[in-house]
Parts: structure tokens; C-alpha cells; sequence
């Protein structure tokens, strides 16, 4: 325990940018970010400024308007407000909503309480790279379908939707499209003046910004509304009320702006990264890639080996700090429902790890990580009995 | 640093477990609850001389496949009939949920006292 950690799980967080941290930490005693922007009095019109500054750094991330914009406490909360909010605004039009078993616990849990509210759910299943099959998709749209939620980037696997594709698809359909894009805002292009997409989920601490705090996209266009969750105060067009954090409003549109002129070299980055990790891993006997070849974000590596306990390999693999295919510490030992959705055996899913760089890493994390993962596999397999 | 779901002797006794491997003596092996156990042990006039394990399984349960080895050598070969699961999960502090595991090890020993 006393190394030093190799940081890796960038799908789970990322580090905080060093210019989001100063300017979350000015903006926390900064006399212009300290009122409640919703008060008429001077302090309040210059947090307001603030707020509506950072509105136009997300914006311009994704393309947007900033008054489609709804902050939130991060993507659990947008996903949540999203589903169910879009759901239950045009559930007199019809209760037939569309998802996947691959998709985020914060849109798949939100749609298990939607199904015990009256509503009608069909899980598609991914093909076995991840994927969904667009075909599969308009077959399952019925004329009383009124949301589908495909995420962008798989969170364990880093599997790459075509959301253009399923977002033209529902639109011609008039159903709502809504996108999780807790692991692709900032890291890949995303322009929603041209992308057919309704509502879109992030959060801050997936592209180097702090926690606790996110926002939803809502297109402006007929039919496309939301129920707000959370009821008191106003803000925000009733549709989330509550006052706004404004320092991390700020640190949020600084985020957004830097990844926005980062956005290439990070990319070019983690594809670099990814490919000195796959050069020490891919020699191991048996090894699993989860995920698709080509459609990924390279900064999540998913792989297998069916013949070694995923909790030993994890603890074997430190100082390096990954995850693993089953959250298995010690009270949940069920193996990973998205690599189970994939047709991942539950040996093969309790042996994955998932491997998740970025801007901070380092050429030589990945390349110690890939010569700690053989080690560790190798070990792990002599200490087995034989197959 | 809080939340380490192992404790110093589990982290040590996984890391080099001293015992693991085989001997030329007899071997039982269970496969159940998502693990695989082997023991093997040499015998001599009804003591156990050597005795190695090899696990397919968590971090605790190849610590206490470690101290169950370490622990039989020079004992009458019917302790490996002897219950000793709830003594090495108190010891190592294994989690309740993770009994089985444990209770697989106790049975793959048993078997392996038929056969000794």
C-alpha cells in the first residue's frame, strides 16, 4: 500500500484541470460569483453574468443554445431528469419507452421505476462488440414509443454508439432521443445544431472539471419537454429548481472551454495511450477485448481473461488503480452486467478490467500498467490449479 | 486509509504464499461457488509433512488456503477433517458473504484426508 498509485480509472473521474481548480477556487471568494443569481440586486446581476458566461462556454462544447441548458448535480441527476421527466410529459401520447442493459445504473435503474409506474420498456440487446443494431432499434419502435436513451460512449467498455444514426431514426419517428453523454462531452466532437438529439446528459468530473455538478441539454422544438423532478424556488424554469451553485457553474464552462481547445490533442493523446497499452497486453494467452475494434474511445480499454478471479487480479494489478469488471470488494460480487449484456461469461466478466486514461497520464503510466497486468495475470494462473 | 476490505496478513499472505504449489502426495479438488481448491499433501506415519494448495479464487481465500497449509504441517492426518473454517475467517477477517468460499476449502480437505 505504499506505492505510489498509478491513477487509471479516468472513467470513473478524472482529475481536476489545474486552470478549472483556480478558477473554481477564485470564483469561491470572488465578490462577482458570490450571490444568489436569482437575486435582483447588484450582487446577484454579476453572479447571474457569471453563470450565463459559463452557459456560453457549455454551449459552445456542444454546439448549442445556452438557454437549453440545464444545470444539474451532475449526470445521474440529468439522466434522471431526462427519462423520466420526458416520459412522463408525453405519457398521454403513449408509455412505450426504448433502452439498453449496457447503459449507465443512472438510465437503467431510472427505467426499472419507470416500468413500475405503468410504463412499457424494451431493452435491446448490444451484439457481442457492444454495439446496437440499428435494425433492431426500428423494430422496436412502435407508434407508441416516445423516448429511446442510447448512450454515447460506454462507460466500461468505451463502445462508441452511432448516435447521428439512431438520432435520425427517432426523429423520423417523432420520438424523443435522449443521449448519456457523461463519458464523450469534451472528449469527442459533438454538435447539436446538426446531431438529431432531444436531450443530452454530462457532468463535469468526466472531462476534468470538479463534482457536483452537470447539465442537461433539452432541444427547443415542439414536443420536446421535460417534468421537473425537484419542486420549490423557481430556478430555472421550474424545471430544476434550487439555488445555483455558481462556483461550480464556473468551473464547469472552464472546463468546457479548455476541453473545447483541447479537444483534438487530448484525443490524439489517449489514442496514443491506447495503443502502448494494447502493445504490452496483447501477448497474454486468452486475452479479451470487451468492446468493438474500431468504434471506441480510446481512453477506456476493457479486456478479459476467463481464467483468472477478477477481485485477486485487482488487488495483484496495485499501485495501479483500475477497475474491475465486478464490483466485487466485498459485498457485491455479481459480475458485470454490461459485459454479461455482451455475452461475456460470468468467468470472463468477473476476470475483466477496465483501464481509463487521459490528459494527466503518462506514456509510462500505461506502459507499467501493461507490464504490472502480465506480471499479475501470470501469477494468477500459476497459483491456479490447471484448467 | 480507511475501507481496505484486507487486512496486513491477508495482503502478505496473498502476496506470497509460501505453500502454494503441489506435491508428489495425493490431491483433492472441489470446484463450486465460483472457486477451485486443490490440496495436495505427503504423509508420513499418519502425519502431514508437506502440504501445498492451489486457488482459482479472491484474495482471501488464497490467504487462508496459505494458513490451512502452513497450519497442518506436522498435524495428524485427521485434521484435515477438523473444521478450522470459522477460526481462519475470524483470523483473517473474512467477510460473512464469503463463507462458502471458505467452506469449500474445509471440504476439498476433507476430501483429501479420504484419500491420504
Amino acid at each position: 500500500m505504499s506505492e505510489s498509485p498509478i491513477y487509471l480509472d479516468y472513467a470513473a473521474t478524472t482529475p481536476i484541470d489545474p486552470g478549472v481548480a483556480q478558477a473554481l477556487s477564485e470564483a469561491l471568494c470572488d465578490e462577482t460569483a458570490i450571490a444568489n443569481p436569482s437575486s435582483v440586486h447588484r450582487a446577484g446581476r454579476l453572479s447571474a453574468a457569471r453563470v450565463a458566461t459559463a452557459a456560453e462556454q457549455v454551449a459552445s462544447l456542444l454546439g448549442c443554445e445556452p438557454g437549453q441548458l440545464i444545470w444539474t448535480s451532475g449526470a445521474t441527476e440529468a439522466d434522471n431528469l431526462a427519462i423520466a421527466g420526458a416520459a412522463r410529459y408525453r405519457a398521454d401520447r403513449g408509455r412505450h419507452l426504448v433502452t439498453m442493459p449496457t447503459e449507465h445504473k443512472a438510465v437503467t435503474d431510472m427505467f426499472q421505476a419507470l416500468e413500475k409506474e405503468g410504463f412499457d420498456v424494451t431493452w435491446l440487446a448490444p451484439g457481442p462488440d457492444g454495439l446496437l443494431d440499428i435494425d433492431l432499434l426500428e423494430q422496436a419502435l412502435t407508434e407508441k414509443t416516445q423516448l429511446v436513451s442510447i448512450m454515447h460512449v460506454n462507460n466500461e467498455t468505451g463502445v462508441v454508439q452511432d448516435i447521428e444514426a439512431i438520432g435520425e431514426l427517432c426523429r423520423s419517428r417523432d420520438v424523443l432521443y435522449h443521449v448519456d453523454a457523461a463519458q464523450s462531452a469534451g472528449k469527442l466532437p459533438i454538435d447539436l445544431r446538426r446531431m438529431p438529439i432531444d436531450l443530452l446528459s454530462l457532468t463535469a468530473h468526466k472531462f476534468y472539471g470538479p463534482k457536483g455538478i452537470g447539465a442537461l441539454y433539452v432541444a427547443d422544438r415542439p414536443g420536446c419537454h421535460v417534468e421537473p423532478l425537484l419542486f420549490g424556488g423557481g430556478q430555472q424554469r421550474s424545471l430544476r429548481p434550487g439555488t445555483l451553485p455558481v462556483p461550480l457553474i464556473i468551473a464547469l464552462g472552464k472546463a468546457a472551454e479548455i476541453a473545447r481547445e483541447r479537444q483534438a490533442s487530448d484525443l490524439e493523446h489517449a489514442t496514443r495511450l491506447r495503443a502502448a497499452l494494447w502493445d504490452g497486453i496483447k501477448g497474454v494467452e486468452g486475452l479479451l477485448l470487451n468492446g468493438h475494434p474500431t468504434a471506441h474511445y480510446p481512453g477506456i480499454v476493457n479486456v478479459s481473461v476467463g481464467d483468472v478471479d477478477g477481485e485477486s487480479l485487482l488487488l495483484d494489478l496495485e499501485p495501479l488503480c483500475v477497475a474491475t469488471g465486478s464490483a466485487c470488494n466485498s459485498k457485491n460480487q455479481e459480475p458485470s452486467y454490461v459485459l454479461r449484456s455482451m455475452g461475456r461469461s460470468d468467468d470472463e466478466a468477473e476476470g475483466a478490467i477496465r483501464v481509463s486514461f487521459g490528459r494527466m497520464s503518462t506514456i509510462e503510466d500505461v506502459e507499467q500498467a501493461a507490464s504490472i497486468y502480465v506480471d499479475a495475470v501470470s501469477r494468477l494462473r500459476q497459483l491456479a490449479p490447471a484448467a | 486509509m480507511t475501507g481496505d476490505p484486507y487486512s496486513s496478513e491477508v495482503r502478505s499472505l496473498f502476496k506470497a504464499p509460501a505453500h502454494a504449489g503441489s506435491t508428489t502426495g495425493p490431491s483433492a479438488r472441489i470446484d463450486a461457488q465460483g472457486v477451485s481448491v486443490e490440496l495436495s499433501a505427503e504423509a508420513h506415519d499418519c502425519r502431514l509433512e508437506t502440504v501445498r494448495f492451489r486457488v482459482r479464487g479472491c484474495p482471501h481465500l488464497i490467504a487462508a488456503a496459505e494458513v490451512l497449509c502452513s497450519d497442518l504441517e506436522g498435524q495428524p492426518v485427521t485434521t484435515l477433517e477438523s473444521p478450522f473454517g470459522a477460526d481462519i475467517m475470524r483470523r483473517l477477517s473474512v467477510p460473512v458473504e464469503k463463507t462458502g468460499r471458505i467452506l469449500v476449502l474445509e471440504d476439498t480437505a476433507t476430501l483429501l484426508a479420504r484419500k491420504l
